[in-house]
């Protein structure tokens, strides 16, 4: 029961940001998508760190509850690049499309029709499509740690390589900060014609 | 004075943004585990045919290891859900579109295409999500949270796929004279 009332707090919570950042909003997507506003994955990639430090933090403490998913190189692979696809074409992914379809985006709601229709389909076909697609090339519950030996290390590492990602975006990515800067440019200029 | 309304921008600083998504998905992995966003439509599918056809729904293994609507994972996307609305309501500034602007410069105005569209890709997607065995969410954020190999490997390939997507649908110099 009580886990019902924290998924909702949570949801809403969760929901409420992604709208704030432009998240939901297909059009800021695709200007993500094409290098013209870096905001959105910069958002998305100082979260995994952040989270990924408060997460050492919770084990640390030994509160909390993990669970890793499998990687399984063909199967997870091949689900990214239709996931991609799906992605680029209509800007959401499963979380914003429910964030999106709430805020009344007509477009969102047929993309949650959609992804129930593909979870229909998936479902079904599962027993077929796990063995063949999964199951072969799965490399079990790897992680980062399993490669530095360490966990503290290997939260490190992630946070550098995450820290140098974000820069890289920062430099290679048109970016909305400009258009902020300008903005106070403009508005400090017209202020002063105003005085004078 | 015109051109300042035009050029504002009304979302949120990417900084302070990142701070509050991660408090909240740190508050997830505390009280309930790994957050996921693809697995509500199982969820919501599974209460549908525990309903509609038991013995369907009881005979799929996909529908046998995720709960039915009366769970974390479903509450968590209907709260999501929830979210989008309220902000929407008291956000004055965040555009709010049926079609997005890129989309009717490159597509025109037919909502029939650009719902068909997303219809499709919304197929996809959870399509591609399931047999993952997460999304965006579920296995590039909190994956890569918990330093999983599969959230990273999903996550960079999600990234490459979807601006080479997106280039190919749009073109070289779409979007570039707009702010928001």
């Amino acid at each position: 029961m009580t886990n019902i009332w924290l998924g909702l707090f949570s949801g809403i919570a969760f929901g409420f940001v992604i709208q704030r950042i432009g998240a939901t909003d297909a059009h800021r997507m695709a200007r993500s998508h094409l290098m013209l506003d870096a905001d959105i994955p910069r958002f998305m990639l100082l979260t995994v760190a952040l989270s990924a430090v408060g997460l050492f933090w919770l084990q640390a403490v030994g509160v909390g509850r993990v669970l890793p998913l499998p990687t399984s190189i063909i199967a997870t692979g091949l689900a990214a690049v239709i996931f991609g696809i799906g992605w680029g074409l209509a800007g959401y992914c499963p979380g914003t499309i429910w964030a999106a379809a709430g805020e009344g985006r007509m477009d969102a709601i047929f993309a949650l029709l959609g992804g129930l229709t593909g979870t229909a389909l998936f479902a079904q076909l599962h027993e077929t499509l796990i063995p063949i697609l999964y199951e072969p090339t799965n490399m079990g519950q790897i992680t980062l740690t399993d490669l530095f030996g360490n966990y503290g290390v290997a939260v490190a590492a992630l946070v550098v390589g995450l820290g140098l990602c974000i820069w890289a975006i920062g430099k290679l990515w048109g970016s909305a900060d400009h258009e902020r800067v300008d903005l106070f440019a403009r508005r400090t200029a017209s202020k002063q014609a105003v005085d004078k | 004075m015109e051109l300042q309304s035009r050029q504002r921008i009304p979302y949120w600083h990417w900084v302070p943004a990142a701070f509050a998504l991660s408090g909240i998905v740190v508050f997830i992995f505390a009280t309930f585990g790994p957050p996921a966003s693809s697995s509500g439509f199982v969820s919501t599918l599974n209460g549908f045919f525990a309903w509609m056809a038991p013995e369907y729904a009881a005979s799929k293994a996909h529908y046998r290891a995720i709960p039915g609507p009366g769970s974390w994972l479903f509450t968590f996307v209907l709260g999501m859900a929830i979210g989008g609305f309220i902000a929407g309501r008291t956000s004055k500034t965040i555009p709010m579109r049926d079609i997005p602007p890129i989309w009717q410069q490159r597509f025109g105005e037919s909502r029939v295409k650009r719902y068909a569209a997303t219809f499709f890709a919304g197929f996809l997607i959870l399509f591609a999500s399931r047999l993952a065995g997460g999304c965006t969410l579920g296995l590039f954020i909190s994956g890569s949270t918990q330093l999983a190999i599969s959230g990273l490997y999903f996550g960079v390939v999600i990234f490459a796929v979807a601006m080479l997507t997106t280039r190919l649908l749009y073109g070289k110099d779409a979007g570039k004279e707009d702010s928001q």
